[in-house]
């Protein structure tokens, strides 16, 4: 059973990933990392906000309201410059952790 | 279509934040159930489908309700128990005493019953078990303003009586083990006597008055059915 802190740390990283692209409402941020993820992550309403109010009141992410094309008001977040120097890091501690139980999982079925 | 900024509005109704801050957040989750939902039905599904497949997200509405409080206020785990539990239960004790003191010196004699000649008497303030239901029911409703679960509310409900009941279950028993020259007949006596009067029954009321509440505020956050145009 994968923790709840290692499930956080994907989250917050998917969603700090995501933004490095561009701003996006919460609906897009969980569609555009669901797509790109190919299913993999997927994010429901009720997983989703928390962890932005979480991230935004961490100083990562920065949510302000704006009206689209269509005359709908959302929300839509940004990365902060706080939320920036802190993806460096974090790509980096998953990508060893990834790359630490590929080399026990290739070791276990050898 | 159901008015999803209605529905989220009574779904999180028990938010924590600021008026402000509680429109926002309850405007920003509607919209991403509208587009959800709109999103469903172009992809095919018919109404109900959609509309069932986008209530799927949110599987219990309190718990959501409890991490936006904690994520939008920064409160951690400390702060959310002093304000569900150990406030609302502090307050409640103290009023519960307040209320025993003015029945005490200006309220009728209580009912007191002699179970056995030579144990200790049982002594029933019954205007003050009368009253003391609106004092489990402040608990309760401090609690759950303040975003308790169920198991905050009713323990804040019944806090007064929760010091007595640690008492009567640590102190009497370890009394009879190391109190050699103690008559045993009479502190296991005590042990009932005094656990009914001062646990059982008081907590009883209290219980009465928190779960009343709890009661009113499920039915007023419950879920009434999503309404269509």
């Amino acid at each position: 059973m994968i923790g709840t802190g290692i499930k956080r740390g994907t989250a917050e990283l998917a969603v700090l990933s995501v933004l490095e692209r561009g701003p996006l409402h919460g609906y897009e941020m969980a569609r555009r990392i669901e797509q790109q993820t190919k299913g993999t992550l997927r994010f429901t309403l009720a997983a989703l906000y928390p962890m932005l109010y979480r991230m935004e009141q961490r100083g990562w992410i920065r949510g302000a309201w704006e009206i689209s094309d269509s005359g709908r008001k959302r929300r839509c977040y940004r990365l902060t410059p706080a939320g920036k120097k802190k993806l460096s890091p974090l790509r980096k501690e998953w990508a060893e952790l990834f790359g630490a139980l590929k080399r026990l999982t290739k070791v276990s079925h050898a | 279509m159901p008015d999803w900024q209605r529905l989220v509005r009574r779904r999180l109704s028990g938010l924590t934040l600021n008026a402000a801050e509680r429109d926002e957040v309850q405007a920003e989750l509607a919209t991403h159930l509208e587009e959800s939902c709109e999103v469903f039905r172009a992809e095919g599904l018919p109404e109900y489908e959609a509309v069932q497949r986008t209530l799927s997200q949110v599987a219990d509405w309190k718990d959501l309700q409890r991490k936006i409080d904690s994520a939008r206020i920064g409160k951690d785990t400390m702060t959310n128990r002093v304000t569900q539990l150990w406030l609302p239960g502090l307050l409640t004790f103290a009023l519960s005493m307040g209320l025993l003191e003015l029945v005490q010196k200006f309220g009728p004699r209580p009912i007191i019953l002699n179970l056995d000649q030579g144990t200790p008497v049982l002594m029933f303030y019954t205007s003050w078990l009368l009253i003391l239901p609106l004092a489990g029911a402040l608990g309760a409703y401090l609690s759950k303003r303040a975003g308790g679960s169920v198991r905050m509310v009713l323990a804040s409900s019944i806090f007064p009586v929760l010091p007595f009941a640690v008492v009567f279950l640590i102190a009497i028993p370890v009394g009879l083990v190391i109190g050699h020259n103690l008559a045993h007949h009479i502190v296991t006596a005590a042990f009932f006597t005094m656990g009914l009067g001062w646990v059982l029954a008081p907590g009883a009321t209290l219980f009465a008055g928190g779960l009343l509440v709890h009661f009113l505020f499920s039915r007023r956050s419950g879920f009434h059915g999503v309404t269509t145009s």
